[in-house]
């Protein structure tokens, strides 16, 4: 039916150009999920305080993310803000910005959930040696969520890093943007698409991986 | 000491504290006996606003509970829970000396032998550097005591410390209680352990529908209890 025949030299021929894809991919993937841990952190602990006001802002955070796609968002960081700002960010940076900002509302909900899931007698037995809740949540609530948390952060991690990809709408070299350009002279879509899903394949595995070790290192006997 | 004022406090409607008051002098070992859900614990936790009574007044070494400074005034009434509530990612002997470093700033080491000493108390010197589940129910409780004496606390409050535990991990947890009143430590203890309460009790208050409904000096509460529903109370928990 068709003439098309598959051509493993090809693959061979394109991994290194798809390759520094893939390393920008994982760059931005690091860089955002670092920005997008503290912001998840720094929202879901507010989530977990007594203080009303900073309940809400999280709140309006997370929602304000949440519902919305992240295609729009990272057009609206790239495109739109600078017509307010009258400033441009370069496309990585806004590509940093739109990932660490949409990881850190999921994260939020992932800290408020591993905060919760600590008992509620761990914060009065910090309080009643006398410890702040800022100092309780510090040295006795915050060790115990992290530990809990673990699991679906490696989630998020991949979804964050599969959304990179999105990135490609604002030009930012990643690896699917390398993969199109890469087609764009070869005209190999099979093999090229099929290298690129693999290379996403091996970044995944890795980031899965890398949790999967912490978690047992910082595994828990109640 | 301590001293408290007609408090009363409702949780989802129910009054669970109707107008109680009470009073407690340094030394004085207090047993507050009665049926669940008749407000003893909750009574306890105002001590050290855990929680806040809606009405009335709580007082703690001459500070009004209402008004003070929680997070110092917390520290002077160390507490110490039914389900222990042992921080479980530190070992023994950071669980002891966490509050004298961070809220008393006391250095490491001086916290360290302090931890020691109060472990050596309790009888688990050889313990320091366990984690908290490795160790047996009683074996945490004991740890948990040696927590809050850590804080240098003026009183004690102990909510039911012995019924999380299997029976024959009872007596070492009632023997170090035992031994602090013995050393004039002032303690509030809320138990359904009558033979603790007989022995060591200098009072004992009985509670019901958030009410005080009886107490007394220790003998006379047990062998001439005044009132019907106390009368009923304890036929069924000392026979049996």
């Amino acid at each position: 039916m068709t003439s098309f025949q598959f051509d493993a030299s090809v693959m061979l021929e394109t991994l290194p150009l798809l390759m520094e894809g893939a390393r920008l991919t994982l760059w931005v993937t690091l860089l955002g999920c670092f920005f997008g841990f503290l912001f998840g952190v720094a929202a879901g602990v507010s989530r977990s305080l007594d203080s009303p006001w900073a309940r809400r802002l999280a709140g309006i955070y997370i929602e304000l993310i949440r519902g919305t796609p992240l295609m729009v968002q990272v057009m609206f960081l790239y495109f739109g803000l600078p017509l307010i700002l009258g400033l441009r960010f370069p496309p990585l940076t806004a590509g940093v910005v739109a990932i660490a900002l949409n990881s850190g509302a999921y994260i939020a909900e992932v800290a408020r959930g591993a905060i919760a899931e600590v008992a509620k007698g761990q914060m009065e037995a910090a309080r009643c040696i006398g410890l702040t809740q800022a100092q309780a949540l510090r040295f006795v609530i915050w060790p115990q969520a992290f530990r809990a948390m673990i699991p679906p952060l490696g989630n998020q991690f991949v979804i964050s890093l599969k959304d990179t990809s999105l990135l490609v709408v604002i030009g930012v070299g990643e690896l699917t943007r390398s993969g199109q350009e890469v087609i764009a002279v070869n005209f190999r879509a099979f093999e090229v698409w099929l290298t690129v899903a693999l290379l996403y394949l091996c970044l995944t595995l890795g980031i899965s991986l890398s949790l999967r070790f912490l978690e047992k290192k910082y595994k828990l006997v109640q | 000491m301590i001293q408290i004022k007609e408090i009363s406090k409702s949780f989802g409607g129910k009054k669970v504290l109707d107008q109680v008051t009470m009073r407690l002098d340094q030394g004085e070992v207090v047993v507050v006996i009665g049926p669940s859900g008749s407000g003893k614990s909750t009574l306890l936790r105002c001590i050290n606003a855990l929680e806040q009574p809606e009405e009335g007044e709580v007082w703690l070494c001459g500070q009004n509970m209402a008004t003070a400074d929680l997070n110092h005034i917390r520290s002077i009434a160390g507490m110490v829970f039914q389900q222990f509530n042992l921080f479980p990612h530190m070992s023994v002997l950071d669980n002891l000396t966490l509050g004298p470093k961070i809220v008393q700033g006391m250095p490491l080491k001086e916290a360290k032998d302090l931890a020691r000493a109060l472990l050596h108390k309790v009888g688990l010197a050889d313990q320091s550097s366990a984690f908290p589940h490795q160790l047996s129910g009683g074996q945490q409780q004991r740890v948990a005591i040696a927590r809050a004496l850590a804080m240098k606390p003026k009183v004690m409050l102990f909510d039911e410390p012995t019924s999380a535990l299997d029976p024959e991990l009872i007596g070492e947890v009632l023997a170090v209680m035992r031994q602090l009143a013995e050393e004039g430590m002032t303690m509030v203890v809320v138990t359904h352990e009558m033979g603790f309460a007989r022995s060591v009790a200098n009072r004992v208050v009985f509670m019901d529908q958030g009410k005080i409904k009886a107490q007394g000096p220790t003998e006379r509460f047990f062998n001439a209890p005044s009132h019907p529903r106390l009368q009923n109370f304890l036929s069924k928990v000392l026979n049996h």
